[in-house]
């Protein structure tokens, strides 16, 4: 009788613990989260205070999902591509990459997934993002990410300098058709001076003594700085089937002819020891105040319009010879690469980060202009309360005259011809050699080596 | 009760050397895992095409064949082979002759051995970035100083005839490491030996090319065969001053930043690693050619030389 009633009891207590273990109050069995890790390095994205950013951002996004949870892994910017490709080698690829520039899609193309199938599934809606942002991601293999932020690209110009000078402001009016190549060489000779205040238009300039340049375009890669003479493939050396090399075209001639002269005849722009001598003092070309105009994109806002000792503004580009504005473009996105876990999962917090809601937060944190249309007028405010006092018309409207195809964009063996031509770049600013047909010729052939070794293998 | 050996004894010397092997194996089991093994990779990895990215497929000889019709390659072993050419020996010669000076009586002597071996401590891409702004021609200390000697100094790290130049001044930096071997080396030079020298009435300059200079060519060979290989293995420095490009205008892409770039730019894995391995055949052919030459200048005390 003990015995049953101890049994009794016994499946009474365990009956009362399985009871309220299932009970209302108890704890729901946690849903596993799968881990989105987002690699940040390629591009910005590495400074403390955007590092601090990303962590709150990501707090944001496990706040309000259940299913997944991300992670911003920071990588030093100097050692993305052995992290990256260790990552990769090693089966534990991130989930997302970004942000990444137009030229780090196409360095590490092949490892991006095309996210075309996504967008059909999802029947995802791209009518809000500008148009040739869209048209930036998109190549004939594949789509490598929805657009994050562009980075148009126009004139810092000091307006004192000009002021002092006595030389009329780049015109801000995008018709006008006088604002040309040859205006711009015009007014940045006027605009450079000597240890004497001499301009290097008159007869007793010293160009060995030169204290302040007219105009500056020394940021770039060579494909950046001839992309926008209007060769027939712009910003790429090669012909749209990417089989033949096309680097020596008579407008990449004569852009790389006008840099040249602007560097060893006309003097008004400096070539690479007074590059190297800004960098080996940690500034950039605009800031010390000693440089007329400078050719940049929406990324120098952040990171050299601050604290200036001078007025500034911002005008177009100028047209090309051939009566053309094209006016490079940079642009981010976040990619997936082909071999990571959780590939849905990167693809929902893709759309997150470029939502509308999201995208001026994010692009905050980059720098960027939000690739959307619809939050044009909330960015607007915030540029309006970051940079005041500059034409903000110039930053949107330089959108419309952007290099496509793009300056950066994927070509075969990209990096291998990337330094082919900039070697001639280097070759053009140091004074080794100022001929620019030659400069072109030579990489041109150089060029064309690769892509038939490249196609050899990839018939 | 006494247990029952089912395994005999192991001699002592086994025994020593199975201890001796138990010892070692820590490093060892490192050593196959990360040098042997990588090496056998590589070796692998020279005979395929790989991008790191795809598995690697087998192309046979394809990559050493390619080699050899590369012009990058040929320039970039020329680099290399001009800068050893260079700033090898002129590292082993200064270097002995500074070692030669704090080896005499002289005040502070610790203090300056300390001074001059200080810089070989310091990182190499600290030392980069340093010798960058020493170089600078407008913000330099070095340009403003021959200046003042009458000499306009040129854009040394932008200027491509000067930039190679420029990096065998920089080498000499590290003379420390070679300045403490050789202080050693001259410090065990048996003094009964300078005695009988000068007993035999030889001058100074004849004490030290018949007795300090013999005496230490061990250490002057160590230091060569270790230098040759470190010239040809010149990276760092370069990489953190052109920021990995070789310019200006390629006149300082060095063999294996070209080999950086082949493997982590262009992300051509299988050439990177034949080129690994031709520069490994390179070093050492030189090496196995210094070692042979080594009878006719190497002079060891207490070597039996039969000549």
């Amino acid at each position: 009788m003990k015995k049953n009633l101890f049994a009794i009891l016994s499946l009474l207590v365990l009956a009362s613990v399985l009871l309220s273990a299932c009970g209302a109050n108890a704890p729901a069995t946690p849903v596993e989260k799968k881990k989105v890790v987002i690699f940040v390095g390629m591009g910005t994205g590495t400074d403390p205070d955007q590092v601090d950013a990303q962590n709150k951002l990501a707090e944001k996004f496990n706040s309000t999902h259940d299913n997944i949870e991300i992670e911003f892994l920071i990588v030093p910017h100097e050692e993305y591509a052995t992290r990256y490709l260790a990552m990769l080698s090693g089966g534990n690829a991130p989930q997302l990459v970004g942000p990444n520039g137009i030229s780090t899609v196409a360095e590490f193309f092949d490892t991006w997934e095309d996210i075309t199938p996504y967008i059909k599934a999802d029947n995802y809606d791209l009518s809000d993002f500008y148009g040739p942002a869209v048209e930036l991601n998109q190549y004939p293999q594949k789509n490598t990410g929805l657009p994050l932020g562009l980075y148009p690209s126009y004139i810092y110009y000091n307006k004192d300098l000009f002021d002092a000078a006595g030389v009329d402001y780049p015109t801000h009016d995008f018709n006008d058709k006088s604002w040309t190549m040859d205006k711009l060489r015009e007014m940045a000779m006027k605009l450079t001076l000597d240890k004497n205040s001499k301009n290097a238009t008159d007869p007793a300039f010293d160009p060995n003594n030169i204290t302040q340049y007219g105009y500056d375009d020394s940021w770039d890669t060579m494909r950046g700085v001839l992309s926008t003479w209007g060769a027939e493939n712009v910003g790429r050396p090669t012909t749209s089937d990417y089989k033949t090399a096309i680097a020596n075209s008579p407008e990449w001639v004569q852009g790389l002819q006008w840099r040249s002269d602007a560097i060893w005849k006309d003097h008004f722009m400096g070539g690479t020891e007074v590059q190297a001598g800004r960098d080996a003092a940690g500034v950039d070309p605009f800031g010390p105040g000693t440089t007329a105009m400078f050719y940049s994109h929406t990324w120098f806002l952040a990171e050299g319009l601050h604290d200036l000792s001078f007025s500034a503004d911002i005008a177009p580009f100028p047209y090309n010879p051939k009566g053309e504005r094209i006016a490079r473009i940079d642009a981010d996105n976040f990619t997936i690469p082909k071999d990571a876990k959780n590939k849905q999962e990167a693809w929902e917090v893709m759309k997150w980060l470029t939502s509308p809601d999201i995208i001026v937060e994010v692009c905050r944190i980059y720098g960027c202009i939000p690739a959307r249309k619809s939050v044009q007028d909330k960015f607007l405010e915030q540029l309006k309360a970051d940079y005041p006092g500059i034409d903000y018309d110039v930053i949107f409207k330089s959108i419309d005259y952007l290099d496509n195809p793009n300056n950066e964009a994927w070509i075969p063996e990209w990096g291998k011809i990337e330094d082919t031509l900039n070697n001639g770049l280097s070759l053009v600013d140091s004074g080794k050699e100022k001929d620019a047909t030659k400069v072109l010729n030579d990489a041109n052939t150089e060029v064309q080596q690769i892509l038939n070794e490249y196609w050899a293998k990839h018939q | 009760m006494q247990t029952t050996r089912t395994h005999p004894r192991l001699s002592l010397s086994k025994r020593e050397a199975l201890w001796a092997y138990i010892f070692i194996s820590p490093w060892l089991i490192g050593f196959i895992i990360f040098t042997v093994g990588p090496m056998l990779a590589s070796l692998y990895f020279s005979f395929t095409d790989y991008d790191i990215v795809s598995s690697p497929r087998w192309v046979g000889l394809s990559n050493y064949i390619n080699l050899v019709h590369d012009q990058l390659f040929w320039h970039a072993l020329g680099i290399t082979f001009k800068f050893a050419l260079v700033a090898l020996p002129l590292n082993l010669v200064i270097s002995y002759l500074i070692a030669v000076l704090l080896n005499q009586n002289i005040a502070g002597r610790n203090l300056w051995r300390t001074v001059y071996f200080l810089p070989s401590v310091i990182a190499g891409v600290a030392v980069a970035l340093l010798w960058v702004r020493i170089f600078d021609p407008k913000f330099g200390i070095l340009n403003p100083f021959l200046e003042k000697l009458g000499i306009q100094g040129p854009g040394w790290l932008s200027d491509p005839h000067w930039a190679l130049s420029a990096l065998v001044i920089m080498s000499l930096w590290s003379v420390g490491g070679n300045i403490i071997l050789y202080l050693a080396g001259l410090q065990g030079v048996p003094t009964d030996l300078y005695d009988a020298a000068k007993v035999d009435g030889a001058t100074t300059w004849q004490r030290f090319w018949h007795v300090t200079l013999p005496m230490t060519t061990p250490v002057i060979f160590f230091n060569l065969v270790l230098g040759m290989i470190a010239t040809f293995q010149y990276f760092t420095e370069v990489y953190v001053i052109t920021n990995g490009t070789g310019n200006p205008a390629r006149s300082t892409l060095f063999y294996n930043l070209y080999l950086y770039q082949n493997a982590f730019r262009y992300f051509h894995m299988g050439y990177a690693s034949t080129m690994a391995w031709v520069l490994f055949i390179i070093v050492l052919g030189f090496t196995l050619l210094i070692f042979r030459s080594s009878d006719a200048w190497v002079f060891y005390e207490g070597q039996l030389r039969g000549r």
